[in-house]
C-alpha cells in the first residue's frame, strides 16, 4: 500500500528508464494493451474537451442539433462581462477560503492527537472518516434537518445555551458559512487519513532522540512533525483547493444556489446556463474559463512540488 | 494476504448485496438502464412539482385516479420545485425518457414548446377524453396557444391577490354592511385603507415580501403596470418596450407605500407571512397559494382581487397557470397519449379538490357551478383569471426565470427605498436589453 | 568533578522521568480533546439514526429519547420511493465502472511500465495531462455526445466517461515499476507472451494496487452526483445520490421519513466501510484523490 501513497505525486517526465534487455520494440502488443484505455480516453475525455472548446465559439443550443452560428469570442466576452459569472466564481472562491484552512488545520490537529493515542485509533478513524464515504445527498439531507429553523438540533441546542441561532441556510450571509460547516464535517476525514499516513512515516527515534534532549511535546511538534509533514501538507492543500473549487453538490441540494443566488457556485452557473437556459455554447465557454482557473492552481502546485524535490 | 482475503469477501458481499437489491427492487425497470426494453404496457408516468398543501391535494387526486383506474399502473413522481424541475423535464425529454404527462407553469411551458419538447394536443384528441377548449378558462387557454396550436391544458390560474385581516379591517371601518371589503379602486383609497389599518395594528398597514425576494416585487409591479396597459417585452423577448411614464407612475406609487411607513421595507417572504399571520398588518399581498398557511394559523382573514387602481373597466393582475402537458416521446404511442389525456381529464374533474388550495380552477364546468361559488374566499377573486397577465414571452422569461430576477430585484430596490424609480428603471432596462440581445438558444 | 560524576545519571533519570510523566499527562489531555471532537463528529449521524426511528409526529420535539421507537419510516420510504431500484442502479453502475477502470487502466499501465514502443513518452504525457482535466468542465460536451450516441438514460452513459481514469493508469504504472523485472524475464524464458505475463505474473502480484483502485473507483462512482444527475432523468434507474437529491422535496416536513431515506442511502457503503475499514482508508489515502 505504501507504494501507492507515493503514486499521487506526479513526477516530471517519464519514469527512470529500465535496463533495455529487449532491443526490439513491442509496438504491436503495446497497441493492444493501450487500445482499451486510449479509445475510451479519446472518445470520452479528449474528444469532448476539443468539442467543448469548439462549441465555446458558437451559439450552440441544447435543444437544437449542430453547433449553431459562429460567435467568435462573443461567449467569452459575455462571460467576462457577466456579473453572474463573476459572482459564481467569487462564491466558489469564498467557499474555498471558508473550507480550506479549517479542513487542513483541524485534520492536522486531529491526526496529531490520534497519532499519540495508544488505543482506539479505529474509533477515531470511524468517527472522522465515516462521513466522507456518505453520498453528498445523504449529507445534505441530514444537515438540512440539523439546520431547520427553530426545530433543528442546532437551533434548539443553541437555545439551551441561551444563544439565538442564525437562519443558517436562509440568510444570504450565513448560507455559505453553513455550507462550509457541513463540508468540513463531511470531508475532514479524507485529510485526516492522509495526515495519519504521513505521521506514520516519521521515524519514532527522531522523537526519542529529541526527548533525550529535553524537548517538550510542543517543541517536538513544531520542530519535527510540522517540517516533516511539509510534503503531505502541500498535497493536502492542493487536493483540498481543487476539490473546493469544484464544489456543486452541497449548493445544488441544500440551497439550490440561493438564497437569492448567494451560494451559486461557478459550476452550478455553468449547469444553469447549459441545462436550464439551454445555452450550451456559452456554458462551454464558461467551462473553459473555469478550467483555466483550475489549471492555474495545478501549475502553482507543480511549481511548489518541483522546488520541494530540489530542496530535498 | 489480508487484502486478498478481504477483496474476495468484499466481492462476495457485493454480489450478495446486488442480488438482494435486484430481487427486492424488481429488476426489470432497473435493467432498462442497460439499454434494454421499453416501458411496461399499461403504465403511466406523471411528474409534478407540488409540495406543501398542494402536494397533499395532488396526492389525493392521484389516489382517486388510481382507485378509478385499477388497471393502469400510475407512477407519480414529485420533483423539487423551480428551475431543477424544468431542467429535469427538459433533459428527460431530450434523453428519450420523459414522463407521459407532467405539470408545467404556462409561462415555462411556452419555452418548452419553442424548444420542441412538448407534444401538440389536437382538438380531436382532447375531444376523445371529453375536453373542449370552450370548457376551459379562455385567458389561460389562449395564452397557451403557440401559432394557433395547443400544447397545454390549463388546470388553474394562480393570480396575485390581496389578503386582508377581517378583524383589523372591521375595526378600521373598511368593511361594508355585508362584511366585505370596501372597493379600493384608486391609489388614494388604497393608501387610505392601509393607513387606517396601520392605526389599528399600531405596526404596519400592509406587508409584502421585499428582501431576498424577486418574484413578489415583480408580481406587484406587473399587476398595476398591466392595469395601465404597459408592456415590458415584445417580439418574443427580442425587444424591450418598457413605457417609462407608466412604469415610473407605478414605481413611484410603490415607493410611497414604504416611504410613508404603512408598508415595512425590509421583510422577506417568511417575515411577511409571519407579520400578517400574527395580526401585525391588515393587508398582505401574495399569490393565493398562501391561503393554507393562514387557515392553519387560524388568522381571521379573507381574500379578494388585488386592487384595481389604474385599470378602470379593464382589470389586470399578474398571474400564472399550472398546466398539464405531454412531453415529446422519441417513439410516440397514440395509446399512451390517450391514457395521459385521460389522466388530464381526471384532474380537471377533480377541480374542487384543487380549488381548495386557493387556485382558481380553469375547468369552467366546475368554476361556473354553484358549488364553486359557495367556496369562500376563492370565489371572491375568481374574476382574476380573466384579467390574468402572464409574464411576457421570451426564452429567458417565465415564473422564477432570469427575467423575474432582473426585474424583481430592481423593483425591490425601489420598494425598500434604496433607489429612486428612474435609476432602477434605467438599470432594469439595460439588464433586460442585455438579455434581449443575447442570441436565443431556442 | 569526581564528586559530581555519580550524580549525573540520577539527574538525567529524574529528568526523563519528569518528561515521561509530562508526556503522559500531555497524551491524556490529547486523548480527551480528541474523544470530545470525535463524539461531536458522530452527532449528526447519531441524530439522523435517532430521528429515523421516531414516528413523524415526535420528530419536532428535540429529544434523544424515543417514546415509541418504530420502523415505520423505513417502511414508508421503501414502499413509497424507488430507493431499492436506486440501490440496484448504483450497484450496477459502480461495479461496471470499478471493473472497467481496473481492466483498462492496468492494461495501459502495463504497457507503459513493461513495453518499449515508439511514442511511449507521448502517450505517458497524454495520460499525465488527463490528471489535470477535471471531469466537471466536460459535462456540456459530454452530455451532447451521449445524446447524439443515443445512450442517455443508460448506465453506459454514466460509466463511459468514468472508466478512462488517468490517475488509475498512473497508479498501476508506478506499482508495476516497483515489481522486479526478473519475474517477467523468467516467464519470457518459459515462452510466455505479454498477455500471459500481465495476467499470470504481474496482476496476481498487484493486489494492493487493484484493491486501492477498485475501492477508489467504486466509492467515487457510487457518490457521484453531477454527471448521473444529467444523464439519468428516468426515476426508475437513478442512482442513490440522484434519487435522494431529486425527490427530497416530496417528503416535505416528514422528518422521520427524510432521515430514514438518508440512513437507507448511507447503509450500503457504510456497511462495506465497517467491514473493511482498514483497506478502504488505506486505499483512499493511497490514491490520494478527492471527489
Amino acid at each position: 500500500m505504501s507504494t501507492t501513497e507515493t503514486a499521487v505525486r506526479p513526477r516530471s517526465g517519464t519514469s527512470a528508464s529500465e535496463p533495455s534487455t529487449r532491443p526490439k520494440g513491442n509496438g504491436l502488443p503495446a497497441i493492444g494493451f493501450l487500445a482499451p484505455f486510449l479509445v475510451l480516453y479519446l472518445a470520452f475525455i479528449i474528444g469532448p474537451g476539443v468539442y467543448g472548446l469548439v462549441m465555446s465559439f458558437f451559439d450552440t443550443s441544447l435543444v437544437k442539433p449542430g453547433l449553431g452560428t459562429f460567435a467568435g469570442f462573443g461567449n467569452y466576452a459575455e462571460a467576462f462581462q457577466s456579473s453572474d459569472f463573476w459572482s459564481g466564481l467569487w462564491h466558489t472562491v469564498w467557499f474555498t477560503i471558508l473550507t480550506t484552512p479549517p479542513l487542513i488545520i483541524l485534520a492536522f490537529v486531529f491526526a496529531l492527537l490520534a497519532d499519540r493515542a495508544r488505543h482506539g485509533r479505529w474509533f477515531f478513524r470511524l468517527a472522522f472518516f465515516m462521513p466522507y464515504i456518505l453520498p453528498s445527498a445523504v449529507v445534505a439531507l441530514i444537515w438540512i434537518f440539523l439546520y431547520t429553523p427553530e426545530l433543528g438540533l442546532l437551533d434548539t441546542g443553541l437555545a439551551k445555551l441561551g444563544m439565538t441561532a442564525p437562519n443558517w441556510l436562509g440568510d444570504p450571509n450565513w448560507a455559505m458559512p453553513s455550507l462550509a460547516i457541513t463540508t468540513i464535517w463531511w470531508t475532514l476525514g479524507f485529510n485526516f487519513v492522509l495526515y495519519l499516513a504521513g505521521l506514520q512515516d516519521i521515524p519514532r527515534d527522531l522523537y526519542e532522540a529529541s526527548a533525550m534532549d529535553g524537548a517538550t511535546p510542543w517543541q517536538q511538534i513544531w520542530r519535527i512533525t510540522v517540517p516533516l509533514l511539509g510534503r503531505t501538507t502541500t498535497l493536502v492543500v492542493v487536493l483540498q483547493v481543487i476539490a473546493s473549487l469544484k464544489v456543486f453538490d452541497q449548493m445544488y441540494i441544500m440551497t439550490q444556489g440561493g438564497p437569492n443566488f448567494a451560494t451559486r457556485s461557478v459550476l452550478q452557473y455553468i449547469y444553469d446556463e447549459g441545462f436550464t437556459n439551454f445555452r450550451t455554447g456559452y456554458a462551454a465557454a464558461a467551462s473553459m474559463l473555469f478550467f483555466v482557473v483550475i489549471l492555474a492552481v495545478s501549475a502553482v502546485w507543480f511549481g511548489i512540488v518541483r522546488r520541494q524535490q530540489k530542496g530535498a | 494476504m489480508t487484502s486478498y482475503l478481504s477483496r474476495r469477501a468484499l466481492l462476495r458481499g457485493a454480489i450478495g448485496l446486488g442480488a438482494g437489491a435486484a430481487l427486492a427492487g424488481c429488476s426489470t425497470p432497473v435493467l432498462s438502464g442497460l439499454g434494454t426494453g421499453g416501458d411496461a404496457a399499461g403504465s403511466l408516468a406523471y411528474w409534478n412539482l407540488f409540495g406543501g398543501g398542494d402536494g397533499v391535494r395532488m396526492t389525493s387526486m392521484v389516489d382517486a385516479y388510481r382507485a378509478a383506474n385499477p388497471a393502469i399502473d400510475l407512477k407519480a413522481v414529485t420533483l423539487s420545485w423551480g428551475n431543477p424541475y424544468y431542467t429535469k423535464l427538459s433533459l428527460a425529454t431530450l434523453g428519450g425518457k420523459p414522463p407521459d404527462m407532467a405539470v408545467a407553469h404556462l409561462t415555462r411551458a411556452k419555452t418548452l414548446v419553442a424548444s420542441d419538447l412538448l407534444e401538440e394536443l389536437t382538438l380531436d384528441e382532447l375531444a376523445q377524453v371529453g375536453i373542449t377548449p370552450a370548457q376551459l378558462d379562455q385567458t389561460a387557454w389562449n395564452a397557451g396557444l403557440v401559432n394557433g396550436k395547443a400544447y397545454t391544458v390549463p388546470l388553474d390560474t394562480h393570480p396575485f391577490v390581496m389578503f386582508y385581516n377581517t378583524d383589523i379591517c372591521e375595526k378600521a371601518g373598511l368593511l361594508d354592511s355585508s362584511g366585505a371589503l370596501i372597493p379600493l379602486d384608486s391609489p388614494e383609497k388604497f393608501t387610505e385603507a392601509l393607513t387606517k389599518a396601520k392605526d389599528v395594528t399600531k405596526a404596519y398597514g400592509g406587508v409584502v415580501a421585499i428582501t431576498a425576494d424577486t418574484s413578489t416585487p415583480w408580481r406587484m409591479f406587473q399587476s398595476w403596470y398591466g392595469q395601465l396597459g404597459g408592456e415590458v417585452l415584445a417580439d418574443e423577448g427580442r425587444r424591450v418596450v418598457i413605457d417609462d411614464a407608466k412604469a415610473t407612475q407605478v414605481l413611484s406609487f410603490m415607493q410611497s407605500l414604504t416611504s410613508s411607513g404603512i408598508v415595512p421595507p425590509t421583510l422577506d417572504y417568511a417575515g411577511s407571512v409571519a407579520a400578517f399571520a400574527t395580526g401585525q398588518a391588515g393587508f398582505y399581498f401574495q399569490g393565493e397559494w398562501e391561503i393554507s398557511t393562514f387557515q392553519t394559523a387560524k388568522t381571521p382573514f379573507s381574500m379578494t382581487l388585488f386592487p384595481n387602481l389604474y385599470g378602470g373597466d379593464k382589470y389586470a393582475v399578474q398571474a400564472d397557470s399550472h398546466t398539464l402537458v405531454i412531453p415529446k416521446q422519441h417513439r410516440p404511442d397514440p395509446e399512451r397519449k390517450l391514457r395521459a389525456l385521460g389522466l388530464i381529464k381526471s384532474f380537471l374533474d377533480q377541480s374542487k379538490t384543487w380549488a381548495e388550495g386557493g387556485h382558481v380552477p380553469a375547468w369552467l364546468p366546475f368554476r361556473d357551478s354553484a358549488e364553486f361559488k359557495a367556496l369562500q374566499p376563492q370565489a371572491n377573486y375568481a374574476a382574476a383569471a380573466e384579467g390574468a397577465v402572464y409574464d411576457p414571452d421570451g426564452w429567458y422569461s417565465g415564473s422564477g426565470s432570469n427575467f423575474e430576477i432582473v426585474t424583481g430585484s430592481n423593483i425591490a430596490t425601489v420598494l425598500n427605498g434604496q433607489q429612486p424609480p428612474a435609476v432602477a428603471l434605467a438599470q432594469m432596462r439595460s439588464a433586460l436589453t442585455n438579455l434581449a440581445e443575447t442570441a436565443s438558444p431556442i | 568533578m569526581a564528586v559530581e560524576a555519580p550524580e549525573r545519571p540520577a539527574a538525567v533519570r529524574a529528568d526523563i522521568a519528569r518528561a515521561d510523566s509530562r508526556t503522559k499527562i500531555f497524551n491524556r489531555v490529547c486523548a480527551g480533546v480528541l474523544i470530545a471532537f470525535a463524539l461531536i463528529w458522530l452527532i449528526p449521524i447519531a441524530w439522523a439514526l435517532d430521528t429515523a426511528f421516531k414516528p413523524n409526529e415526535e420528530t419536532t420535539a428535540t429529544r434523544w429519547l424515543i417514546d415509541n421507537p418504530t420502523f415505520d419510516a423505513f417502511g414508508r420510504v421503501l414502499r413509497d420511493t424507488d430507493i431499492l431500484r436506486w440501490f440496484g442502479s448504483s450497484l450496477i453502475i459502480s461495479t461496471i465502472t470499478a471493473l472497467g477502470v481496473v481492466i483498462v487502466a492496468s492494461m495501459a499501465g502495463f504497457a507503459l511500465s513493461r513495453l518499449r514502443f515508439k511514442y511511449r513518452n507521448a502517450v505517458f504525457f497524454l495520460v499525465l495531462a488527463g490528471i489535470m482535466i477535471p471531469g466537471q468542465v466536460l459535462i456540456i460536451p459530454q452530455f451532447r455526445e451521449m445524446d447524439s450516441l443515443g445512450i442517455l438514460n443508460t448506465f453506459w452513459a454514466v460509466s463511459a466517461p468514468q472508466i478512462p481514469t488517468a490517475i488509475a493508469v498512473f497508479i498501476f504504472k508506478q506499482f508495476f515499476d516497483g515489481l522486479p523485472r526478473e519475474l517477467d524475464e523468467v516467464a519470457r524464458v518459459d515462452g510466455a507472451g505479454f498477455w500471459r505475463i500481465y495476467r499470470g505474473v504481474i496482476m496476481p502480484l498487484s493486489r494492493p494496487a487493484v484493491s486501492a483502485v477498485v475501492i477508489f473507483a467504486f466509492v467515487q462512482s457510487w457518490n457521484d452526483l453531477l454527471w448521473p444527475l444529467l444523464v439519468l432523468s428516468n426515476p426508475d434507474i437513478m442512482t442513490i445520490p440522484v434519487g435522494l437529491a431529486t425527490v427530497q422535496g416530496s417528503f416535505g416536513i416528514r422528518y422521520a421519513d427524510v432521515m430514514a431515506s438518508a440512513v437507507l442511502g448511507a447503509i450500503p457503503l457504510v456497511a462495506v466501510f465497517l467491514l473493511f475499514q482498514k483497506n478502504i482508508v488505506e486505499g483512499i489515502a493511497g490514491t490520494g484523490l478527492k471527489g
